[in-house]
């Protein structure tokens, strides 16, 4: 970020006078309400034409520019900064566009970001990254975050600082790819194992699951009954599972056995209760390579829980710890908009 | 930039043979360069100046290839796998750019533009070269962002894989399970290794 000013051998010459000249930045033009967008490319070449369009914008004086040998130009600093900041996953446009250039997915996956890293990054003077948070699911071309230098002209170096920083910790952005996970399913309940309720948890898990490129092999419907959910998980272990998902028995009633169910099996590290709401009572755990998630009744209610949180993370093979889990309390309370707009909104994000 | 007559003539000897994909693919490369404003892409400056995808790998790619001048190699030539014939001409410069799709409603016309020949092919091959641009295509303007990754010029990318310690240029390496990986590693192959299926028979039959 900027934090001092620098003079710069800029020569300005009227409007009227700059017929023939090629203009040294991308010209903003806003229209309220309807646009915002370059009316004139850096590079442009200024036709008597220009000349009223210009002045409408505001412009009664140019910049030309003489760069020095220590001097870089905004679009070349900004290229050589979204390279040293893009990883793996991490894409941005060969054109910048008013001195900034989008950062964008080249695929879906989790975004990462280091956000040490970031931040040192943005220490340095005039530099600038923004970007989503951290653990977003994104989707091809998503956009990631936005980097310019802060001047029309930078010094060389404090571009060279910036790339340093970021090469130095690559990558500071990446996108890991999603396995395509085996799922499969177990949902219990005494009430939907005797036909009184219609089960609605597997259609959602399947969309969830699905939509990330896992595929849900198979679903199992079984009473509140901590052996044979433990038999039946011991089953699925055996065949090619690589993450299984309980529903419903996760709360403190009697009835609610699924968790013992769980620790009977094979499942020994286990982690019960996240910080988040909706989803305090959740369990996360693993065995040899395959996860489990038990997943309380609110998922049946809430669009949003704990489970859109951290299916992500174990697609990206990641495996959450206790402490992930405690560190997603920071933005771990659901506001229960009307109309939901999770992602985009402050639920899971971490700051 | 050559007339149709002798550019379909080069074009065609280029591919190999007359077809009407060569017709379709040379009359869409001229209205491709005609609308982004290049006259003569295949030489400089203007050869630094386009870029064209292509979204089959049939004729008509051959025939755009010939007339544009583009090539894989030079990166000005980005394949597209949708089993579409279509093309987008890109003008880096300007970024102006028209995406070109061929019509089926061309084919069913055919018949109406060259009656005198029964053949199939010969009475598309005929029919392609008199019939408007508006039947034979259609045309969007578009707006194609091309990656830093994909631009023509020297390599500006590379990673190493983590599995296999292959260079990976151009960003096209992925993240997986936390390693940088090339796609063959993480994605699989399109190939098997005979080394591969030696062994694996060996196996069965052991």
């Amino acid at each position: 970020m900027g934090n001092t000013k620098k003079s710069l051998q800029f020569k300005t010459i009227p409007v009227d006078e700059a017929v023939g000249s090629t203009l040294a930045h991308d010209m903003t033009e806003v229209i309220p309400g309807e646009s915002k967008g370059p009316a004139f490319k850096k590079g442009h070449k200024v036709t008597s034409g220009d000349i009223c369009r210009l002045m409408r914008l505001g412009k009664n004086n140019l910049y030309v520019l003489d760069l020095e040998d220590d001097q870089v130009h905004e679009d070349d600093a900004v290229n050589a900064l979204a390279a040293a900041l893009a990883g793996p996953g991490v894409i941005f446009s060969g054109s910048p566009s008013e001195g900034k250039l989008e950062l964008k997915a080249a695929y879906p996956g989790l975004f990462k970001v280091d956000i040490e890293a970031l931040t040192e990054f943005n220490m340095i003077q005039d530099v600038m990254c923004a970007a989503i948070h951290n653990n977003t699911s994104v989707k091809t071309n998503h956009s990631l975050a936005a980097t310019r230098a802060i001047p029309l002209v930078i010094h060389k170096d404090a571009l060279e600082k910036a790339v340093a920083l970021a090469q130095n910790n690559y990558p500071i952005f990446s996108v890991k790819m999603y396995n395509p996970l085996k799922i499969r399913l177990i949902i219990t309940g005494n009430e939907v194992y005797k036909g009184l309720i219609e089960d609605k948890f597997q259609a959602i898990v399947q969309k969830k699951t699905e939509d990330l490129g896992a595929t849900l092999e198979e679903t199992v419907i079984l009473p509140d009954d901590e052996e044979m959910i433990s038999r039946q998980i011991n089953t699925y272990l055996k065949k090619e599972t690589d993450l299984i998902i309980t529903t419903g028995g996760m709360s403190v009633d009697p009835d609610d056995v699924t968790r013992a169910g769980i620790e009977s099996s094979g499942f020994k590290q286990t982690i019960y209760s996240s910080a988040v709401l909706p989803g305090a009572m959740f369990l996360l755990g693993y065995h040899k390579n395959a996860s489990i998630m038990g997943l309380p009744a609110c998922g049946l209610y809430h669009r949003t829980t704990i489970f859109d949180l951290i299916l992500p993370r174990l697609m990206a093979g990641e495996r959450p710890t206790r402490r992930d889990l405690a560190r997603l309390s920071h933005g771990g309370l659901c506001l229960n908009c009307e109309t939901c707009r999770f992602p985009a909104c402050s639920f899971g994000k971490v700051g | 930039m050559e007339n149709f007559e002798t550019l379909l003539q080069g074009s065609s000897k280029a591919h190999g043979h007359l077809c009407p994909g060569q017709v379709v693919g040379v009359r869409m490369a001229m209205e491709g360069c005609r609308l982004i404003e290049l006259d003569n892409p295949s030489e400089l400056p203007q050869i630094k100046k386009l870029i064209v995808y292509v979204e089959i790998d049939r004729c008509a790619t051959d025939a755009i290839c010939f007339v544009t001048g583009v090539r894989l190699g030079r990166r000005s030539l980005k394949f597209v796998d949708n089993g579409i014939m279509a093309a987008t001409f890109v003008n880096l410069e300007t970024g102006k750019a028209f995406r070109i799709v061929s019509t089926e409603r061309a084919r069913g016309l055919a018949e109406m533009y060259a009656p005198e020949i029964s053949d199939k092919r010969q009475q598309q091959l005929q029919a392609y070269k008199k019939m408007g641009i508006a039947e034979l295509f259609d045309i969007e303007e578009v707006k194609v962002d091309v990656p830093a990754c994909d631009m023509p010029g020297p390599t500006r990318f590379k990673q190493i894989c983590s599995s296999c310690g292959q260079v990976v240029r151009d960003k096209k390496e992925v993240m997986r399970n936390g390693k940088i990986q090339c796609r063959p590693c993480a994605l699989g192959t399109y190939y098997r290794t005979v080394a591969e299926i030696s062994h694996n028979k060996g196996t069965h039959h052991g």
